[in-house]
């Protein structure tokens, strides 16, 4: 048994082939949040989550359990590009912002003062530095010469999809942290922030993928080939890139945005009303 | 500023100058890598040259080829493999296809890339001609007998292949060279290219190779 997926020189195989680390990770996860629930649940008195960061929580595992295992993760480490992609968008658009809601605000806050990371997380969720920060793990963790070199060991292949966890949070964190303090206060910046996040970017590597002559990764190029040629599988993962992520980006801006019209209209009729009570000082009719 | 904020902004800083030299290391060795004009060599050169053999062999429609014949005014591309192969054989056919579909109609016209058996046995004339109808029509498939094969390959320059013992289920692997060699129109290989050779450089090397006409 493997202990994480890496680039092989075999024919493809639906035998299944799990890999150690991944469930390592899974049951830690569920380990330690079940840990963190009893020990709040025996000094509060209380479930110490809501039902729907339960749910959050275990679509977060599933998302990053598919994306890591057999078969996504064998076939992203050394044979399909686009499958490598469609990896890079589970980690990133589903399992880590699924695992962020699913945390309470209690439990951040405990993670956060035992590892000393209140500082550097008030930093590196400022807009400027968490665009920076999203857009340079994308591009180095899309570079051809990033890829080949990690993913022929599974120590590399490791820390790739470790890289892709953590800048996936950092790119969430601003959104949606269960600590209010780490988002970005104004709504508006926050669509803007997803914009130039996640939504733009991801166009100049996709662009190269879709455009490209030639087979650009050498770990998809000398593969087995699993029904589609090298060239047509990048042309695939450039289009997943380009608008793998564009529909949950547009409904999340969507919807911040409805709240905060929402939220705005509410706070000008309640202002209206107040001009137009004369107990609350305002003129008499 | 606290002792805290100095920390974090040390941190911040130490993540982002990470993040900055990540970054300029890959891009740098793309920039060198897009640059390189190609004089990095990608194949082995052949000392001595290797004359094209003198063979007779039975192509995938049953009929005879003669190797030196046929492939006069030519380049050839030369490759020995098997159709139970897993790996080696079918990444470099794939690749050579799809490399062979990017060049110009007059560089193409002017190769031919040559399947030659190393597992009688099993490979038939007719299945050789189905597993490259895979990849491309106009490569050539050819067999013969076992000592013939054996033969052709002692006078590429090339290690015999050896089928290895038989399994339960009755399946065996053939251990055979895995470089393809490329015969310019003079009928001599001046060049073996190695297993994963990729198609930039395929395309790169092949019309360089028509336009000189020798494989050097």
């Amino acid at each position: 048994m493997r202990f994480w997926c890496s680039q092989l020189y075999e024919e493809w195989s639906w035998v299944p082939r799990p890999y150690l680390g991944v469930w390592l990770i899974v049951i830690g996860l569920v380990v330690s949040r079940h840990r963190a629930l009893r020990r709040w649940n025996k000094r509060v008195g209380t479930a110490g989550v809501t039902h729907r960061q339960s749910v959050w929580f275990w679509l977060g595992i599933v998302g990053f359990w598919v994306a890591s295992d057999w078969p996504v993760g064998t076939l992203g480490a050394g044979y399909l590009l686009s499958v490598h992609m469609a990896q890079y968008l589970l980690y990133t658009f589903m399992a880590t912002p699924l695992l962020l809601l699913s945390v309470p605000e209690w439990r951040m806050r405990q993670f956060v003062a035992r590892t000393h990371l209140y500082g550097t997380l008030k930093l590196v969720t400022r807009v400027l530095p968490a665009v920076l920060i999203a857009n340079v793990i994308l591009l180095a963790t899309h570079a051809p010469w990033t890829v080949d070199t990690l993913r022929v060991s599974q120590i590399g292949s490791f820390a790739l999809d470790v890289v892709w966890l953590l800048g996936g949070f950092l790119l969430w964190l601003p959104v949606i942290s269960p600590m209010k303090e780490l988002r970005v206060a104004s709504a508006p910046v926050r669509c803007i922030y997803l914009f130039g996040a996640a939504g733009l970017t991801p166009m100049i590597p996709g662009g190269f993928f879709t455009f490209s002559r030639y087979p650009l990764f050498s770990t998809y190029e000398i593969a087995p080939r699993i029904g589609v040629t090298a060239l047509t599988d990048q042309q695939i993962a450039g289009a997943m890139m380009k608008v793998g992520s564009v529909p949950l980006i547009w409904v999340v801006i969507a919807v911040i945005w409805s709240r905060w019209a929402a939220e705005e209209e509410k706070e000008s009729k309640a202002a209206i009303r107040a001009m137009h009570d004369p107990s609350a000082g305002g003129p008499a009719a | 500023m606290t002792a805290l904020d100095r920390l974090t902004r040390r941190r911040l800083l130490a993540i982002a100058a990470s993040a900055v030299a990540l970054l300029a290391v890959g891009i740098t060795v793309g920039v060198i890598r897009a640059n390189d004009s190609g004089e990095q060599s990608v194949w082995v050169d052949l000392e001595p040259p290797v004359a094209m053999p003198d063979a007779v062999l039975t192509d995938a429609s049953g009929a005879q080829f003669d190797l030196q014949e046929r492939t006069t005014g030519r380049v050839t591309l030369l490759y020995f493999g098997y159709l139970n192969c897993v790996d080696v054989c079918p990444i470099h056919m794939d690749v050579l296809s799809d490399v062979v579909d990017t060049l110009e109609p007059e560089v193409r016209d002017q190769i031919d890339v040559i399947f030659v058996t190393t597992d009688p046995e099993r490979d038939t004339p007719a299945a050789l001609g189905e597993f490259l109808a895979n990849f491309d029509a106009s490569f050539i498939g050819l067999t013969g007998s076992a000592r013939v094969l054996r033969d052709l390959q002692v006078a590429a320059g090339l290690p015999v292949a050896v089928a290895e013992p038989v399994g339960q289920d009755g399946s065996y692997v053939v251990g055979h060279a895995t470089q393809v060699l490329v015969f310019g129109r003079d009928g001599v290989a001046r060049r073996a290219f190695p297993f994963g050779v990729r198609q930039t450089d395929w395309a790169r090397v092949l019309p360089q190779i028509v336009e000189e006409g020798t494989g050097s």
